[in-house]
């Protein structure tokens, strides 16, 4: 976005002074707190360290690195990793969007769904473990009496390896759909509500409405959510250190599960770091180009698309 | 211009209604269930857990809830809890408010990296930083001390509030903006009086998930506090679990309660995101 | 504007009370003279009874007797202790006083200097401490902590499930005890209750092995030398396999918990398994977490391996003590003089929150379960501290990881060897 008239050089200074006093209480605390642990993480990973008495001493340069990507632990977690974002992308954030889209309607009953529907995201991820292991139960879970019922087998959920990343996936999807559909509903509330009827004036009906109209107002606010969806992916941690601990044998861990059991559980805090930085990398490098090539038009204007529609 | 929809058979609205509510609820069943599970499983006890998992309670125990809501290590961990999250909740929203102003709609050198560096908030495993942060709490003498879990929920707190309302803040049109200045509004005069008061979803949106961020932290808490006065909710789950076997039936029953308060929360700033159905971005 | 002065106010509210929290903290007190007044941190995991009462009443009396130490009790769940002792003794300060469970953690702790060295000290009190308590805090001679609990892993069983499968006797062998998993699987009666998630309960059952074939030599051996590809230990993961390949697990064993409502205790304690492998505390999660089976509840040790170098008078187990900071004030040890003194002590072990730990205890056990094992613990010739605690972290750990998936199928008892030789190089 532009200046709006041209600046002479004390109102440039001016300027400038005004943003940083914007900026400055974000910033500080951000580079305090944020940012010096993340640089100290950076260059615990040059290190062997067991985290005990004082800074590092081993400096091992890039060894923990090119131990890490020998490990088939990592490229498991990869992959992991991958299949869950596509799912995400392809079954959670559609669904929230739907969920928000139904919440706007004029539905009897609104303010109460739009409480339960949230209320996942609410809970703490230790009892959603606790919670889920138990429906999921091969033996005594609901999930299976529901399917013996009519008439199938139960399945093994998370105690097998081919079911469990998927039964996972269940999992956070019923976990974290909230935080999207919140996105979604504040998105659609910022869209006029004179240009969804102008547009259904004009002739069109509801799918027509939502898809010429009403889908690319929330571009902005979809585009966030997959930003968001992605990256927390990436650091997938709590859910499934609880339910699984990335079992059975590695089958549904995560890059933060493996850095967890060595920074933790091992005490290999040089190598948990070079994992870290690992997530770092893989979450800015998705990061920057997501911001270069899809968010670049939102970048430009955000009302260009309501310019464009003049 | 005054909203006339297509004229439509009542029956044709009626039957929309209805399909509309049908897939709510079974939406919502699929949501409700294991919450359900939740809050009945408080009713048993523990054994009962494992050999009537689904049924109702037989017999109910409702001692689980009442010695909760009778003790009050609960009621002293709720108000820390709460005390803790509305403040870490005011100075995330206005310190992001801020940033994600001038992010948002100035144009300025180095904009685009900036907006970059704090989205690496996110990327880094919070349970690597946690011994640098330590440390450094514990260099500035915040150990014991609720700043010392306030601060750094702040801190973490910041990217996604400030790439949430970057985006926000981002629609509001550039007319109105323009209108501003003309009326010759300063930077601040138009961010405290037009855009904040527009953005109240998305201001109502972030303070929730802050609310529910800071409500359910657990390792921060635990790592700052030793005195168990200080304790939040999520560190007072730790009464009912030993160090073989938990009491998983007081931990439900504990769970249900702690998340109450959070689920008022987000009821009440709700209202504040379906008051933007009437408000519109364009005003008059 | 309201807003605005709103916002001020609670702005310096929170950084009033935040001035007012105060940096009570982890600083360890003041000096040594009786008149200035000291205070302690006794961090601890008893935040179950009955051990917390037992602590709560033992501060009482100590602080009664001396009225210039304070004793500050910080008591935290076992999974929360361990994360936040980390973290504390990561950034350089060991509390006054904190549970540890000894072996290459300790050992670890000892190394990098925050761990008081208490040899002199303990061997200064009356109170006699038993080898077997006493072996897992103890490197190089010295002694780096206090003992205050001690335990054994054997097999706990269902009597009447074995009558039911026409099972006369705990079996005493190896080759005995797989007959015994036949006859359950023929009755259709589940043999063992594994958590297959936790990992550590699977963990017993190589280490046992290992002991009962390789003998205690041949693991201290190891530990020293780095090299498990000893042929003890590919034997042990042999006849865990053959063990494994008779499927003798519940239904979902490896994705079961240990201590939750359908993990391995509920499972053996409503009765859906006969047998499972694990330590002390068996009986009493086993009616926490399932219903409890009351006088159906047997206890064996684990058998012996024919032709093997051990016998099954050696006891894998552990237990708990108290370490001291290195830069704790002498009255901490003062406490801990206290606290395992043989009065104070008896309390502690008739309360069945811990087993004996000094010499001629025994007795003060009242609880039946409990009274079997100390006796075997007793009797015991020779004790192993658990495989995941003993060697350092990440060999523990390893160990833990490559028997789950020998367990789970997806390695050999070659590759388990293997794995767990090349981490403790790597150390």
């Amino acid at each position: 976005m532009n200046a709006i008239r041209p600046r002479s050089r004390r109102a440039r200074l001016r300027g400038s002074l005004t943003i940083l006093a914007f900026i400055l209480p974000a910033l500080a605390l951000f580079c305090m707190l944020v940012l010096t642990p993340i640089i100290v993480g950076f260059y615990t990973s040059l290190f062997k360290w067991n985290g005990l008495g004082g800074l590092p001493r081993d400096f091992v340069g890039l060894d923990n690195y090119t131990r890490l990507f020998a490990d088939p632990v990592f490229y498991g977690d990869l992959w992991h990793t991958v299949v869950l974002v596509v799912l995400s992308l392809v079954i959670q954030l559609p669904l929230a969007l739907g969920i928000a889209l139904l919440l706007n309607q004029r539905l009897r009953g609104r303010a109460f769904y739009r409480v339960v529907f949230f209320a996942p995201y609410v809970l703490s991820e230790a009892i959603t473990a606790v919670l889920f292991m138990l429906i999921l139960s091969p033996s005594v879970g609901l999930a299976n009496q529901i399917l013996g019922i009519v008439g199938l087998d139960g399945l093994e959920w998370f105690a097998d390896q081919s079911t469990v990343l998927l039964s996972l996936f269940l999992v956070i999807t019923w976990k974290y759909f909230g935080l999207h559909m919140i996105l979604y509903l504040t998105g659609r509330q910022a869209i006029p509500r004179e240009i969804i009827e102008a547009a259904q004036i004009d002739g069109g009906n509801a799918w027509q409405v939502f898809r010429r109209v009403t889908l690319p107002l929330l571009g902005p606010t979809i585009r966030i959510s997959i930003f968001l969806s992605v990256i927390g992916t990436i650091q997938l941690f709590d859910l499934v250190w609880i339910i699984t601990e990335g079992g059975p044998s590695h089958a549904s861990e995560t890059l933060a599960v493996t850095m967890y059991q060595f920074g933790f559980k091992r005490f290999q805090v040089g190598y948990a770091s070079a994992i870290s930085v690992v997530m770092f990398l893989l979450s800015l490098v998705f990061a920057l180009g997501y911001q270069r090539y899809v968010m670049r038009r939102d970048l430009e204007g955000a009302t260009t698309v309501l310019r464009e529609q003049r | 211009m005054s909203g006339a929809r297509h004229a439509r058979p009542k029956a044709i609205i009626r039957f929309r209604g209805a399909l509309l509510q049908v897939i709510a609820l079974t939406l919502a069943s699929f949501v409700i269930v294991p919450l359900v599970y939740g809050v009945l499983g408080g009713f048993k006890d523990t054994s009962q857990l494992s050999t009537n998992a689904f049924g109702l309670p037989d017999p109910w125990v409702p001692e689980n809830y009442t010695d909760i809501l009778a003790s009050d290590t609960f009621w002293r961990q709720l108000w820390n809890s709460t005390f803790i999250a509305l403040a870490t909740t005011i100075l995330v929203v206005a310190a992001s408010a801020l940033a994600a102003f001038v992010l948002a709609r100035f144009s300025f050198r180095g904009r685009e990296l900036l907006f970059t560096l704090f989205a690496t908030g996110l990327m880094f495993p919070f349970a690597v930083a946690i011994l640098p942060l330590f440390v450094l709490l514990r260099m500035f003498g915040l150990l014991d001390n609720p700043l010392g879990v306030i601060l750094p929920q702040v801190a973490f707190g910041l990217p996604m509030t400030i790439i949430i309302l970057r985006g926000f803040f981002r629609s509001i049109p550039i007319e109105i903006e323009e209108a501003a200045i003309i009326d010759g509004c300063s930077p601040f005069g138009f961010f405290w009086r037009i855009l904040l008061p527009m953005a109240r979803p998305a201001l109502a949106t972030v303070s929730v998930l802050a609310i529910v961020s800071s409500w359910n932290n657990f390792m921060l808490p635990l790592v700052v506090f030793n005195d168990p006065n200080l304790w939040t909710l999520p560190l007072g789950v730790q009464q009912f679990q030993g160090q073989y076997s938990s009491e998983t039936a007081k931990v439900l029953a504990y769970v249900v309660l702690a998340m109450i308060p959070a689920l008022g929360f987000y009821a009440v700033a709700e209202r504040q995101l379906i008051s933007g159905l009437t408000a519109g971005a364009i005003k008059g | 504007m309201k807003w605005i002065r709103r916002t001020a106010l609670l702005c310096a509210a929170v950084l009033a009370i935040g001035g007012c929290g105060g940096a009570g903290g982890d600083d360890g007190g003041g000096g040594s003279s009786d008149s200035k007044k000291v205070t302690i941190e006794f961090w601890n995991i008893a935040t179950n009874e009955p051990l917390k009462s037992v602590f709560a009443n033992a501060i009482r009396d100590f602080q009664a007797k001396h009225p210039n130490i304070e004793i500050k009790n910080v008591a935290i769940e076992n999974d929360a202790f361990k994360s936040k002792l980390t973290t504390t003794m990561q950034s350089g300060k060991a509390p006054d006083i904190f549970h540890t469970w000894g072996g290459g953690v300790l050992k670890q702790q000892a190394d990098a200097g925050l761990v008081k060295d208490v040899t002199e000290d303990i061997a200064s009190w009356p109170q006699k401490f038993t080898n077997a308590a006493i072996a897992p805090y103890q490197f190089d001679g010295k002694t780096y902590a206090v003992p205050h609990d001690i335990g054994m892993v054997g097999i706990w069983y269902n009597k009447a499930l074995f009558k039911k499968a026409g099972i006369e006797q705990p079996p005493a062998t190896w080759s005995e005890f797989i007959e015994a998993v036949k006859k359950l699987k023929a009755a259709g009666i589940t043999p063992i209750a594994l958590a297959g998630k936790a990992k550590w309960p699977g963990h017993y059952y190589w280490s046992y092995l290992a002991m009962r074939i390789g003998g205690l030599d041949a693991l201290k051996q190891a530990a020293e030398t780095k090299d498990f590809t000893d042929p003890a230990f590919i034997e042990a993961g042999r006849k865990l396999k053959e063990l494994v390949d008779l499927e003798p697990f519940q239904k979902g064993f490896l994705g079961a918990a240990y201590d939750t409502a359908d993990g391995q205790a509920a499972t053996m304690g409503n009765g859906k398994a006969a047998m499972e492998l694990m330590g002390q505390w068996a009986p009493s999660v086993q009616s926490s977490a399932g219903k409890g089976i009351g006088d159906d509840l047997g206890f064996f040790p684990f058998p012996a391996v024919e032709g093997g170098k051990g016998t099954n008078t050696e006891a894998l187990g552990g237990g708990g003590g108290f370490a001291v900071g290195a830069e704790a004030p002498p009255e901490a040890l003062e406490f801990l003089k206290f606290l395992t003194e043989e009065t104070e002590h008896r309390k502690a072990v008739e309360s069945g929150g811990v087993l004996p730990v000094l010499q001629g205890e025994e007795d003060a056990v009242k609880d039946p379960n409990l009274a079997e094992v100390a006796k075997h613990l007793a009797a015991t010739t020779g004790f192993q501290l658990y495989l995941d605690q003993a060697f350092p972290p990440a060999v523990g750990q390893e160990v833990n990881d490559s028997v789950a998936e020998l367990i789970a199928g997806t390695e050999t008892p070659e590759g388990v060897a293997k794995a767990i030789t090349e981490t403790a190089k790597s150390e």
